[in-house]
């Protein structure tokens, strides 16, 4: 299994010279299995590179079915629907594989986003044709080869991270969520912390224990670092993590090597190599791996059977 | 009177190394006249980097005042919102003005972009700065003050976009962006709207090649561009909204031959770059 970063950025795209070399793109990570299956973990501004690559990969007349794992849907994750090249192509099949956080259903949720106000196309209109399938913490499902585990995660109005099983190997994608401590996210508009009650302790407990659970002895883990964690005391209700945050949940969970994600748009390409850096020395102590996500770098997990494909 | 453009991208942003010098922002461009007075037409991610400048002067300290044109709300042109940090400062006062919509009015659907499911704001009314949001009239003048604003209706496939002409110190800019006029060419109000502007600046997304497979998409051509320019007298033309797979050096080839081609100067929008007007 391997995989490669479309989009690395929180919050919006950041274009730019400062962001050349870690990239400006929002969330998208393009998962392989050795022979080749693919599997598109959230869907922001990096799809649409990545849409054009599996366009390009499209052969008739098989038909082809894409499946995507959404995070949650907040802007930075879906922004990159609308321009996802395979929508367009007749005989494909999207399914988009997501929580739903509220009553809404999924389809209107996510095909809201193309309303004609904001989007010329409607979802409902393109060639392809749209699946929608609820996913739920703790229930595993497959698609192709790979194992999906939905993990439950803190975030406002919330999200899930997943753990993927496939080739004899697992990687994790843990965005975005706070970490467990400081505030329970729950689905409405926070100015600051908000202290958690008894009950929101429990919750919290149980919710990070499970995450630990659900990353033991996980190969690679992206993980939601939009925070330094100076700037995390000043935004603790945000919903986003700190690199210390992540290695520590890592580093008791077994995790062979952690990617930091999810860069916080102000983070430039001189500060991310500075977080590299003084990650990748704790990590050491941490008998942890950690990079950073790049833009268009691949990372393999685990032995890859057919190298040929990787290159 | 000067112009600046934020972001000068079309559809969706950018980043990377072949997007540098003309920029990766969407749509954003701010227009200065001498008093001081400043009007910000549409809220691409362009305005993320506004947003630096605007808060370390009187935005930062809740005593900006800001009035906004929005052309239409499709995502590419709004998508700064959520993320436009004067809006988060009590005190500063931010205008947002807009045609009339049918079916949803202007403040629900920018409501719908900050529902819970898709920002963590929630909703407008969460954001600590005055926002209002106001609808009027395309084919009146709108209110900002220090400018005078002139709007027209502007076809942009199934539906319409505002045109506008903006003047201030004696000099005119009229921004026309995704906009696709009929194949007999632009209407006699937006001609009347835009003519012998110093500026014209027109959504110039694709090349003429391009254009062929993508006529009715609501964008328009750079030899449409072109035509409009010459059409309404313009001064001098802006090709704008740049399709996000125009590369710095296809832009600079598409800029050439087209330069060559028109009798009205032009240059291809550059995010960061002042005009004078």
């Amino acid at each position: 299994m391997y995989l490669t970063f479309w989009g690395v950025r929180g919050s919006y795209p950041v274009p730019g010279a400062a962001t050349v070399r870690y990239g400006g793109h929002t969330s998208c990570v393009e998962l392989r299995s050795d022979r080749g299956k693919c599997l598109v973990i959230d869907a922001g501004t990096g799809l649409r590179g990545l849409g054009k690559k599996l366009a390009q990969e499209f052969r008739k007349p098989d038909g082809a079915t894409y499946n995507l794992i959404l995070s949650h849907v907040h802007w930075d994750h879906i922004q990159g629907l609308p321009f996802f090249e395979p929508a367009y192509i007749g005989d494909t099949k999207i399914v988009v594989h997501a929580p739903r956080a509220a009553a809404k259903e999924l389809r209107q949720v996510i095909g809201g986003i193309t309303r004609h106000e904001f989007f010329p196309v409607d979802l409902d209109a393109v060639p392809a044709d749209f699946e929608f399938h609820e996913v739920v913490p703790g229930s595993a499902f497959e698609i192709d080869e790979f194992t999906v585990l939905p993990i439950g995660l803190n975030h406002p109005f919330g999200a899930v991270g997943y753990r993927v099983d496939a080739d004899g190997s697992s990687m994790a994608y843990v965005s975005d969520t706070a970490p467990f401590d400081r505030m329970l996210h729950k689905q409405h508009f926070t100015a600051g912390i908000e202290e958690p009650s008894d009950e929101d302790r429990e919750i919290l407990k149980t919710m990070r224990a499970n995450l630990v659970e659900s990353l033991r002895e996980v190969d690679t883990v992206i993980y939601d670092t939009h925070f330094t964690s100076e700037e995390y005391e000043q935004f603790p209700h945000w919903g986003h993590s700190t690199p210390e945050h992540a290695l520590q949940i890592c580093q008791e969970a077994g995790v062979r090597q952690l990617v930091l994600y999810h860069h916080a748009p102000a983070h430039d390409d001189d500060m991310m190599d500075r977080i590299a850096e003084k990650f990748g020395l704790l990590g050491k102590e941490a008998n942890v791996v950690v990079c950073v996500a790049k833009e268009k770098m691949t990372l393999t997990m685990g032995e890859v059977t057919n190298p040929g494909i990787v290159a | 009177m000067k112009v600046r453009f934020w972001g000068v991208r079309g559809s969706c942003a950018t980043p990377g190394g072949r997007y540098l010098r003309y920029g990766g922002n969407t749509t954003a461009i701010e227009v200065r006249a001498a008093s001081g007075h400043r009007i910000l037409i549409d809220l691409g991610t362009g305005v993320t980097e506004l947003a630096k400048e605007l808060m370390a002067a009187e935005f930062g300290q809740g005593r900006g005042e800001l009035p906004v044109l929005l052309t239409h709300t499709h995502v590419d042109h709004i998508q700064g919102l959520p993320f436009f940090t004067p809006l988060f400062i009590r005190g500063n006062s931010i205008r947002i003005m807009g045609r009339e919509l049918e079916g949803a009015s202007l403040k629900e659907v920018l409501q719908d972009q900050l529902n819970g499911h898709y920002s963590p704001l929630y909703g407008l009314e969460n954001l600590a700065a005055g926002l209002e949001v106001q609808t009027l009239r395309a084919g009146s003048s709108w209110p900002a003050e220090g400018f005078e604003v002139k709007t027209q209706l502007a076809p942009h496939g199934s539906t319409s976009v505002v045109a506008c002409r903006i003047t201030a110190d004696g000099k005119s800019v009229v921004i026309m962006t995704d906009v696709e006029h009929a194949p007999e060419g632009i209407s006699s109000e937006l001609t009347e709207l835009a003519r012998d502007c110093d500026l014209l600046v027109h959504d110039a997304m694709f090349s003429d090649s391009e254009y062929t497979l993508r006529a009715g998409w609501g964008h328009s051509s750079i030899s449409s561009a072109i035509a409009a320019a010459h059409a309404v007298g313009a001064k001098r033309l802006a090709l704008f909204h740049h399709s996000p797979d125009s590369s710095d050096d296809r832009l600079d080839m598409l800029v050439q031959d087209a330069a060559e081609a028109s009798s009205v100067p032009l240059f291809a929008a550059q995010e960061g770059h002042d005009v004078t007007v």
